[in-house]
């Protein structure tokens, strides 16, 4: 902390003078040097805070403040009781809610799918470093899917797995029964992960080829020279002199898979069928504005806020561990 | 040290009003100001709406030439959300579009009881009920909205039938569709259940041929006895529709809007629930397979005793504000919304059913002649009756009981439960 220790001379002095020449203009003139020296000092000690409130009442007014209002709205009534106290009734509500606890089970399943959408532009990238025929080409069309918009990608392939689309007549051109992609509750939810994979995997695949840009190509060739086979560089080289970047694709792509899914359900399931492909923000959305429920969505926002908190956490702790390893 | 924190207080003070400032949202100058009214709705910004809102403007302009009226299109899949967040916050429109039913019923609470502003329109326009609440009126019916069972004619030509005598009763509706099926490779219904709505409309269009008149009455009423043979039946038949192959496949990932219309607009199935008023209606269906072919027919009967009705409702109307400054005014403008000339432009540019009786829809082919006879004796329809809630729930239900993971007596007694509560 800089508060009350002596400043270096240029910049935190520079910061007080222009603060202090307003004052300085409507003094009288008598005294003004002696003066200037203790309102120097004064600066100086000022100037830390004057630094740092932006942020602070940036993140104290536009963050803090609303998620407290938001908790404490969540304790509130909708429809006839708003406004009223009614306690811990909308958590009552919302436990009891299939939706909302399927929701949090989906949350559940994404968490035991991140090994799949870390591990696929992972494979790529390490295919692309080793330069397999055509691997410029891949570089490129790989990222393409990042720069479309969720909306785009979902129109797209919910002409692509309609029940008559594309994917049904290839799988009867091969011999295999229809499947209702998007209409069966048990595939729904993994079709929309498998295709958020499929629009996200090339952030990701960019992150692991600049991991791969500072491994130490002496070391493969040693290993090489040593015989190993592929398979074996991979699991003995590569990986472990990629761990740090594996970790944080892991935590970005966590994040992106609990927070960016929205315009994907929204587009290509509405979180049905049958419920099976809510998430929580989608509940959340859901619950405010076409169930006119807002206090019992602040309730599950909360909730949500309190998952994110424990994930987030982790992460934190995951990064931080990293960290100490180098 | 504490003329330190004195200093650092001060300094800091205006930074934080100016933070609370900024994160005090727009000014409230929206709505409530002299001489403006803010209507919000989702159509004003449509070309086929462009006259109706002109003719509305120039009626209300002549009584109250010194308000200004802006209307602020909003896009309608927020539209709720929206509004939902303007009437948490007591400020927004003054006057602003619903859709009839549940949508208006759960944000009464935001709105104008306004039979005493709207006396005069009671006998003209029709569809109130959708808008009426606990006894009071909080919006004034612009369209019509309703669930005809439409059909192909040319595809029952194609199959040999007569297409001006279609099925009276559910057998020989089947033996119908299984005679187009055969000649025509026609599905016997277009359903699109993946947003949930599909059991809405076979519920509303196929329930008149199912329910007995007095069944009929106390369902809309209120009194609704989930258990009864008749209302399971809805949902058996709901079932067995799908079982013995009468939908398209992949119902349930068939967008009703427009997927299951598009079916019925190429020609691939034979009959439609759709709409009256908007899109999924008459004047869609009749752009693609001819005016001439689109057939409206009475649900075909299951129970003996039922009376086959037009199920219909208020479609959309305009309701005002608790908060407004000036009520009457803002009702004036309803009015307006609502006059003869407003809703004819309605009628010719948009192809919907308006809520006022007075207009000549005989000009607009066999079957928006068919819809209009049928209103005088329509009745409300049977799921605009429920809570957003029972229809959320009856629409994920809807999906099980096509995929077969809940039965008709589990659904019926969750759906029960649900209605019971709201």
């Amino acid at each position: 902390m800089p508060v009350g220790r002596r400043p270096p001379p240029a910049g935190p002095a520079a910061v007080g003078t222009a603060g202090g020449t307003a004052h300085a203009a409507v003094r009288t003139a008598p005294g003004r040097r002696r003066r200037t020296n203790g309102r120097f000092a004064r600066a100086d000690r000022l100037a830390p805070y004057v630094l740092v409130a932006p942020a602070v009442l940036i993140i104290a007014g536009l963050r803090l403040y609303p998620l407290a209002l938001g908790v404490n709205f969540s304790f509130t009534g909708d429809g006839d009781r708003n406004g009223q106290n009614v306690g811990l009734d909308n958590y009552a509500a919302l436990f009891d809610d299939p939706l909302f606890t399927a929701s949090l089970r989906n949350v559940g399943l994404l968490v035991l799918l991140l090994p799949v959408a870390v591990a696929v532009p992972g494979l790529l990238a390490t295919f692309i470093y080793l330069k397999v025929p055509g691997h410029r080409v891949y570089r490129s069309v790989y990222f393409f899917p990042a720069v479309l918009s969720p909306v785009i990608i979902g129109a797209v392939f919910n002409l692509l797995l309609a029940f008559d689309g594309p994917a049904n007549s290839l799988l009867g051109a091969v011999g295999l029964g229809p499947i209702d992609w998007l209409g069966d509750p048990g595939t729904a939810m993994y079709a929309v992960v498998g295709v958020h994979i499929w629009a996200t995997f090339g952030m990701g695949l960019v992150v692991f080829l600049a991991g791969f840009a500072t491994l130490d190509a002496s070391l493969i060739d040693a290993a090489r020279v040593d015989g190993a086979s592929l398979p074996k560089v991979v699991r003995h080289v590569v990986v472990p002199g990629l761990s740090r970047t594996v970790q944080f694709v892991v935590v970005t792509t966590m994040i992106g898979m609990l927070t960016s899914m929205f315009g994907l359900l929204y587009v290509m399931t509405g979180g049905g069928p049958e419920g099976s492909t809510y998430l929580p923000e989608y509940y959340i959305w859901f619950q405010q504005g076409q169930m006119s429920r807002p206090a019992l969505a602040s309730a599950a926002s909360t909730v949500l806020f309190g998952v994110m908190l424990v994930v987030g956490m982790l992460q934190l702790a995951i990064l931080r561990r990293s960290g100490r390893e180098d | 040290m504490k003329r330190r924190a004195l200093w650092s207080t001060a300094l800091i003070a205006p930074l934080a009003l100016y933070g609370c400032g900024s994160a005090a949202g727009p000014d409230s100058s929206e709505g409530g100001e002299e001489g403006t009214l803010v209507v919000w709705d989702w159509k004003s910004a449509d070309a086929t709406a462009e006259s109706y809102i002109e003719q509305a403007k120039a009626d209300f302009a002549e009584k109250h030439p010194d308000v200004e009226v802006e209307f602020v299109a909003q896009p309608f899949d927020q539209y709720y959300n929206l509004l939902g967040t303007a009437i948490q916050t007591g400020e927004g429109p003054d006057v602003m579009l619903f859709n009839g039913g549940g949508q208006l019923r759960d944000r009464t609470d935001a709105l104008l009881p306004l039979e005493e502003y709207l006396a005069e329109d009671m006998e003209r326009l029709a569809g109130w009920e959708a808008f009426s609440d606990g006894g009071h009126v909080y919006a004034a019916p612009v369209t019509l909205q309703g669930h005809p069972l439409y059909y192909n004619k040319a595809l029952y030509e194609e199959a040999g039938l007569d297409p001006e005598a279609p099925a009276a009763t559910w057998e020989e509706f089947l033996a119908d569709c299984a005679q187009i099926e055969e000649a025509t490779g026609a599905d016997c219904f277009a359903l699109g259940n993946k947003e949930g709505y599909g059991i809405q409309f076979f519920m509303s269009g196929l329930g008149p041929g199912i329910l007995t008149p007095d069944e009929y009455d106390a369902w809309t009423a209120g009194d609704r006895d989930w258990t009864s043979p008749g209302v399971k039946k809805i949902f058996e038949l709901w079932v067995e529709a799908e079982t013995a192959g009468l939908n398209n496949d992949g119902v349930n990932s068939t967008a009703m809007f427009n997927d299951e219309f598009a079916l019925f607009d190429a020609g691939d199935a034979a009959h439609v629930v759709g709409l009256m008023s908007d899109v999924g209606h008459w004047k869609e269906f009749g752009e693609f397979i001819g005016a001439d072919n689109v057939g409206v027919m009475p649900a075909p009967l299951v129970g003996p005793e039922a009376a086959p009705v037009l199920p219909y409702d208020g479609g959309i109307g305009y309701g005002v504000a608790e908060w407004t400054a000036d009520p009457a005014l803002a009702a004036d403008l309803v009015r307006s919304l609502t006059s003869t000339a407003a809703l004819e432009a309605f009628y010719a540019d948009a192809g919907a059913i308006a809520s006022d009786t007075t207009i000549d829809a005989s000009g607009s082919g066999p079957a928006a002649a068919a819809i209009v006879g049928q209103i005088p004796t329509g009745k409300p329809a049977l799921h605009v009756a429920l809570s957003a809630e029972t229809l959320e729930l009856m629409g994920r239900l809807s999906q099980q009981l096509l995929s077969g993971s809940v039965t008709v007596d589990d659904a019926l007694a969750q759906l029960a439960e649900s209605d019971g509560a709201a």
